[in-house]
């Protein structure tokens, strides 16, 4: 039959030429439309989290300060090793800055006889003491990693009990949520909420507070700084007129006068003024005290073995004694037998 | 708070204790300038101390006030400093100062 499209002769051989052009991988790909994976076909991927990773629900709102400083503290808090706790009362403006000035100068003497670079990392600050105190509690104990630790569902597509339009946890943003284990979350704030009264730091925190943290347990760094917030001779003596000028002027010293050590936080553990001098005044710093335990276990060595020597250099003793005492009775036997014959 | 018929505070606590915070907290209260007016003297005990705070003031016309500050609350402090404060405000208005 011929075909009911007349067309003509050059049309069709165009087209022709055309169908036979057409790359190849168009033509085939019809062919491998690859099949779904098979976990796909039990499981579906969770569906989308409608907040960005970065800002998942909290439990007060995070548009708050009070929000904002709790983040804040809980990362301070987890990143400082070592933390003096001090009361400032009413202090000026001019009268911290002095304080940061003549602190961070003589940090900055002790980072360059140490050859370290902590002085840009001690820090003092005002606190808000009830927000501190619930992001201490958040620190110390909350683990997220060591509770059960439920992720976003994943429902079976063709279990007929889910509908369609159920919500799944994860997807709205709701701070009750289990799955969101921030330190933000309400998750935290229950789980933390028994320990409220048996905090060791508890009574501190309350009136005017201000911290001074440092990055890392450096005694040395820490005494020179309570040499200026705190001095007390002999260990923490201020430093002389003639040394250092600038520590004698009326601001500073009005500022130290309204400046109060109370305690500190030394890698988890509450320390008072007393303990907060005995960590500064360790001589040589952590090396000192390795040196100083080396020398310790060294010594307890020898006197070990010096304890477990001497039962038997006494044995040793006595038998050469009993020895030598039967040698010279023999020797006398010996003469006395000599003199009968 | 009126302060300025205080002349100097002497006040003893250990900080680790739930009835410290009157002491800090009345601390807290007193003027920036607070160094220039009167005396005052801190002790801070170390954390095992059983001793109890106190906090015992005097005033511009010798009259001594000891505090217990185990019982009392800042608040309540704050009333009795400030009864014997305003007597000595009315008796200087009275003087014409």
């Amino acid at each position: 039959m011929p075909p009911r499209l007349r067309l003509c002769t050059q049309c069709l051989h165009r087209l022709h030429n055309k169908r036979t052009s057409l790359p190849k991988y168009l033509s085939t790909a019809s062919a491998i439309t690859p099949a779904p994976p098979i976990h796909q076909t039990i499981s579906s991927p969770p569906p989308l989290a409608r907040f960005p990773p970065t800002q998942p629900p909290s439990h007060k709102p995070p548009e708050f300060r009070k929000s904002q400083l709790h983040r804040q503290y809980t990362s301070l808090l987890r990143s400082t090793p070592l933390l003096l706790l001090f009361q400032h009362n009413n202090l000026k403006a001019t009268e911290w800055m002095s304080i940061r000035r003549e602190l961070h100068s003589a940090l900055q003497k002790t980072d360059e006889t140490l050859s370290t670079d902590l002085a840009p990392g001690i820090k003092v600050q005002a606190i808000q003491a009830g927000i501190f105190e619930s992001a201490l509690l958040v620190t110390e104990y909350y683990h997220p990693s060591q509770q059960l630790n439920p992720t976003a569902s994943t429902p079976h597509p063709t279990d007929p009990s889910i509908q369609s339009s159920a919500t799944v946890a994860n997807t709205t943003p709701n701070p009750a949520d289990p799955t969101l284990t921030h330190s933000l979350s309400t998750h935290a704030h229950t789980l933390v909420a028994p320990h409220k009264k048996s905090h060791p730091l508890r009574t501190l925190l309350s009136g005017p507070l201000a911290i001074l943290s440092f990055p890392t347990v450096s005694p040395q760094h820490m005494r020179a700084a309570l040499s200026i917030l705190s001095p007390k001779a002999p260990t923490f003596a201020a430093p002389t007129r003639r040394a250092n000028p600038g520590y004698h002027d009326a601001s500073v010293q009005a500022g130290l006068q309204k400046l109060l050590l109370l305690g500190a936080r030394v890698e988890g553990r509450v320390f008072d003024t007393e303990g907060t001098r005995w960590v500064g005044g360790i001589e040589g710093g952590l090396d000192g005290l390795r040196g100083q335990l080396v020398q310790m276990l060294g010594s307890v060595g020898a006197g070990v073995t010096g304890a477990l020597e001497s039962v038997g250099r006494t044995l040793w003793v006595t038998v050469e004694g009993r020895r030598g005492m039967l040698e010279e009775e023999g020797r006398g036997k010996a003469g006395d037998g000599k003199e009968d014959s | 708070m009126i302060t300025k018929h205080i002349t100097e505070v002497t006040t003893r606590f250990n900080p680790f204790k739930k009835p410290s915070k009157t002491c800090r907290v009345f601390l807290a209260h007193l003027p920036a300038n607070a160094r220039t007016m009167m005396k005052i003297n801190t002790t801070v005990l170390t954390r095992d101390s059983q001793e109890p705070s106190f906090l015992k003031l005097k005033f511009k016309d010798g009259k001594e006030m000891q505090l217990d500050t185990e019982k009392l609350k800042i608040n309540d402090v704050v009333e009795e400093v400030d009864r014997h404060s305003r007597t000595l405000n009315r008796k200087a208005d009275l003087e014409g100062n």
